[in-house]
């Protein structure tokens, strides 16, 4: 296992939902990492894209939307100029909609470019949020899922993917036929699964996020950012109970071997 | 797979460090000499025999 030196994380704000507060992230890893620099960036367009490049960019985000799920997208056709315009308007923050579904991969490699090139090492941690909904595609089934999460550099954490990508109870979605069949309104069946699925502006939104920078965290220091232990907030969920429990529901935040990772220290770069 | 050190044996490309791995279709970032970048993106970079490379997997979760 790899044990590098780390340096500082580096959290971002890329028009992520409004319930996350990026300071109370940075506290929590304040007090898991001891040592190590915690800094909040804010918007990543702001601080590093140049006027002159705003349009290029737009025009990189606006070509690797997905189209078709279950169609590999290898070089996507020329966007149109109103797709362009969006993605001007979201770099520029004039707007924060969502909605569209982008190739997770794709987004990571135009994040990496905004990353200094002093920057683009495992000893920081640039930790991206989000509100982009992206997927990867999985060459066994021939179709994208939706993510939760990329980790490179920089990481990339979707607050919609974690509403959207883990999969929600079976039940859920046969009720959820049956409701748009009669009309009824979702609200209603989704008050009576209360809890059970982490929601749009969902309050618990921050307290599951701090697992997923600590997954962050752990890939730069060792290349893996999961753990095979349901109860430790590293779990990579496909499920939103395994979420739910992972994250808020389990007698402790990390397994044994992690916590001990953690207290250690050894890997806290001398400053 | 987690992150690798690699050390160069012999001289060769990006291209064909890339080929005798098999990781064409796998996401990756490569890390050399404090630089890191994406094997396309350098695909005629020369490896001198010696060098010591880290292999990053980019990884997806959830």
């Amino acid at each position: 296992m790899r044990v590098p030196r780390l340096n500082r994380v580096f959290l971002y704000d890329e028009g992520a939902a409004q319930a996350l507060n990026l300071e109370e992230i940075a506290n929590y890893l304040r007090k898991k990492l001891g040592k190590v620099a915690i800094e909040v960036r804010g918007n990543p367009f702001a601080l590093y894209l140049s006027p002159e490049s705003i349009l290029d960019c737009a025009r990189g985000m606006a070509s690797i939307k997905i189209h078709d799920a279950t169609r590999r997208m290898l070089s996507g056709p020329e966007p149109l100029y109103g797709e362009i315009d969006y993605e001007r308007r979201r770099i520029l923050g004039k707007t924060r909609a969502f909605g569209i579904l982008y190739d997770g991969l794709e987004l990571q490699r135009l994040f990496f470019k905004l990353i200094p090139r002093e920057e683009r090492s495992l000893q920081f941690v640039h930790i991206f949020f989000t509100n982009r909904l992206f997927a990867t595609w999985d060459e066994k089934d021939k179709r994208y899922h939706a993510r939760t999460s990329v980790y490179g550099i920089p990481s990339i954490i979707s607050t919609t993917g974690l509403v959207e990508a883990p999969a929600k109870p079976r039940e859920y979605y046969l009720l959820k036929q049956q409701f748009e069949m009669l009309g009824k309104d979702l609200p209603e069946l989704k008050d009576s699964f209360k809890g059970a699925f982490i929601d749009y502006e969902d309050e618990r939104l921050n307290e599951v996020v701090k697992g997923y920078a600590m997954q962050a965290v752990f890939y730069s220091l060792v290349g893996d950012p999961f753990c095979q232990d349901k109860g430790c907030r590293l779990y990579n969920a496909h499920w939103q109970e395994e979420l739910v429990f992972a994250q808020l529901g389990s007698d402790y935040e990390f397994c044994p071997r992690h916590t001990k990772f953690l207290e250690d220290g050894e890997w806290a770069l001398k400053r | 797979m987690g992150i690798e050190k690699i050390e160069i044996k012999e001289d060769k490309t990006v291209r064909e460090l890339i080929a005798e791995l098999n990781l064409s279709s796998v996401p990756i970032l490569l890390e050399l000499e404090g630089e890191v970048f994406y094997p396309d993106d350098r695909h005629d970079r020369r490896l001198k025999a010696g060098d010591t490379l880290m292999v990053i997997p980019i990884v997806a979760g959830g």
